[in-house]
């Protein structure tokens, strides 16, 4: 079964940040590279004084190939993290949204009650949110509960690359939810990503492990196979662990 | 009169519209939202919409991010 979010179906399950890449072209790249349809982008001002044709990166990446998540990263507050969705939907006229409302600089952990607060008037505004939140198992029910059309549960803080840090706590929201899991922020490489799918995740969002890799492109095709590795596993259920060594071979007509 | 363009202070003649500040700074129409004191301008509006004196411009666009 392929993933499903806001009843649009995707078949990848990887779903990529935009950040941190050296440029637009290799931002493409990547992107073509790691084979998610849906990709991340932030909301700034635009700087003054540039050339009328310099390129912007939805030159690069055309919304209607891939499905553009706009995220209200650096939001600190939920009255900010409404108004970049507001603008966000004038710029990309769709209502679905990645909801991040921050607690400080310091841990870029999210602000739980902002957050909560945030994903209940967003949903009330028309919104589809797909929302950031820490792996408080409660929280992420109650996010669900107030309507958001995605819970993404952090697997350790954003841009560390530590990778999962609590699988206990990603299983008890995975097996609570009715709406897609997705891992976002903290994965460092492919691993972590496999790691998240095994575990039942629907899927994951990660943008350093690709753009903060020597090779970009390829941790981008890296992190296609270890996606789906890890999902395969997951379907494919795996073996029991055993104290003792089994052998693999048949035990009757040895030779010995 | 003063505005305050993507937080900075600039001084503009009256009676100008968010399309004469986007041409004079030089700013391409296309993948841009335009905020006055946090509202959103929709861009049938820009040509109609003179700005006052102190008003807050915002003029926001797509970056990379997570």
């Amino acid at each position: 079964m392929s993933l499903v979010i806001d009843k649009k179906t995707y078949e990848s399950r990887l779903i990529i940040g935009s950040g941190k890449y050296k440029n637009f072209e290799e931002t493409k790249k990547a992107l073509e590279a790691s084979g998610a349809e849906m990709i991340t982008v932030a909301l700034k001002r635009t700087n003054l004084g540039q050339n009328n044709n310099q390129k912007n990166l939805l030159d690069y990446i055309d919304p209607n190939t891939y499905k553009i998540l706009p995220n209200t990263a650096g939001c600190f507050s939920s009255e900010d993290a409404i108004r970049v969705c507001l603008i966000a939907r004038e710029l990309l006229n769709d209502n679905l949204v990645k909801l991040e409302v921050l607690a400080n600089k310091e841990t870029l952990l999210p602000n739980e009650k902002e957050t909560l607060v945030a994903a209940k008037e967003l949903v009330q505004l028309g919104f589809s949110v797909m929302v950031y939140t820490t792996d408080n198992v409660q929280l992420a029910i109650e996010l669900e509960k107030v309507g958001c059309v995605s819970v993404m549960p952090l697997a350790s803080p954003i841009g560390t690359g530590q990778g999962i840090k609590n699988s206990n706590n990603l299983k008890s929201i995975i097996k609570n939810a009715n709406v897609p899991i997705i891992v976002d922020a903290g994965i460092g490489t492919a691993s972590d990503a496999t790691i998240a799918m095994e575990l039942g995740c629907d899927a994951v969002l990660l943008n350093s492990a690709i753009a903060m890799s020597d090779d970009p492109i390829q941790m981008a095709e890296a992190m296609k196979y270890a996606v789906k590795a890890g999902r395969k596993a997951f379907n494919a259920k795996r073996m029991k662990i055993s104290d003792i060594a089994v052998p693999s071979s048949n035990k009757t007509d040895t030779l010995s | 009169m003063n505005i305050i363009l993507n937080g900075k202070q600039f001084s503009i003649d009256k009676k100008m519209s968010i399309k004469d500040i986007l041409v004079q700074n030089n700013i391409g129409e296309k993948n841009i939202v335009v905020e006055v004191n946090k509202e959103i301008i929709s861009k049938s509006q820009w040509d109609q919409t003179i700005l006052k004196e102190n008003d807050q411009i915002e003029i926001i666009t797509a970056v990379g991010g997570g």
